[in-house]
């Protein structure tokens, strides 16, 4: 099954991407090892944020700017407020990318 | 700014109705008997950039962009001022929709013309053309529908299962109103203004002639 690579760019993606690169670098792990690891990383993702997470997140604010292309939609927000059940938060500026999963089973 | 934009074409376009332009309250009884003026809601346009466009580097790079080829072969794009919509096509082609006014349509049109030099494309600005004109207004009594279309069944269709207005295809100018029970009219298909008004012109004694009776006992 392909999977989106979307994750590599958040903190935990970021942290096990440069752990992986030092463990390359220092010999301690082969490139294709390594790729293997990033692959299973983004399945894993996938299916964690499918099945064990549960909490719901609200995003409501200005539109500035939107786009779809290639079956990707941007948008970019402004004064957005973040809800979820017990907490919120004001975030200035926010992008928001969304892939359709329906397409990766396609 | 748009009453601004607005008084301009009547002074330029309209002759005669200038007075009427530098004084957008007043209406002019004399183009406009019936002492009521349509609101035009949507203009719709064409034009031609002359130059092949390749979709998906639009959609990439402009904002507020939507490009779905497997749906529809137009990159939509939206402004917000005068807020429209453009559908562009790969061939050059562009149509506006959503401008309140001939000008506005134009305004907009040039604007999205613009993004797409900025993107590098040797767009030019050829056979602007405005193809329809919607407008609306409401007489403020009801009309009684099933005697209307009766006495002008060459020109009207009934149907209040299908659609509760009465559709009515006017010959002289050419222009379809939609006529509801509330007092309530569209006008469209007009490719200026001047018809949308003479067609509304038209049809106001009509309506009178078809005022709904409200009895005592209805109120």
């Amino acid at each position: 099954m392909a999977t989106f690579e979307l994750y590599r760019r958040s903190t935990i993606g970021m942290c096990l991407t440069e752990t992986l690169d030092e463990m390359v670098q220092s010999g301690t792990l082969s490139p294709d090892l390594a790729i293997q690891v990033l692959t299973q990383f983004d399945k894993s993702m996938t299916e964690a944020l499918e099945t064990q997470v549960k909490s719901k997140v609200t995003i409501k604010g200005h539109l500035h700017t939107y786009r779809f292309c290639d079956n990707v939609w941007t948008f970019i927000l402004q004064d957005a407020l973040f809800k979820n059940e017990d907490s919120q938060e004001n975030v200035g500026r926010v992008k928001i990318v969304a892939c359709d999963s329906k397409l990766l089973t396609q | 700014m748009e009453a601004q934009g607005l008084n301009q074409y009547q002074v330029n376009k309209t002759k005669g109705m200038a007075e009427e332009g530098s004084h957008p309250v007043v209406v002019g009884l004399s183009k406009h008997p019936s002492g009521i003026v349509p609101t035009l809601q949507n203009i719709v346009s064409t034009v031609n950039l002359d130059c092949k466009l390749d979709l998906k580097a639009i959609a990439l790079k402009a904002r507020n962009s939507e490009y779905n080829p497997k749906r529809f072969a137009a990159v939509i794009m939206r402004i917000r001022e005068p807020k429209t919509t453009a559908l562009i096509f790969a061939s050059g082609k562009m149509v506006c929709t959503g401008a309140k006014s001939e000008e506005q349509s134009r305004l907009a049109a040039r604007k999205y013309a613009r993004v797409i030099q900025k993107l590098g494309f040797p767009a030019k600005f050829k056979d602007f053309k405005i193809q329809n004109i919607v407008g609306s207004c409401d007489v403020k009594f009801p009309i009684r529908l099933e005697a209307l279309v009766v006495s002008h069944c060459a020109f009207s269709s009934y149907e209040p299962e299908i659609f509760p207005g009465l559709i009515y295809r006017m010959k002289q100018p050419k222009i379809v109103l939609l006529i509801f029970v509330s007092g309530k009219i569209v006008l469209t298909g007009a490719k200026a203004r001047t018809e949308t008004y003479e067609a509304f012109e038209n049809i106001y004694p009509v309506l009178t002639g078809f005022r709904k009776n409200q009895h005592w006992y209805e109120v």
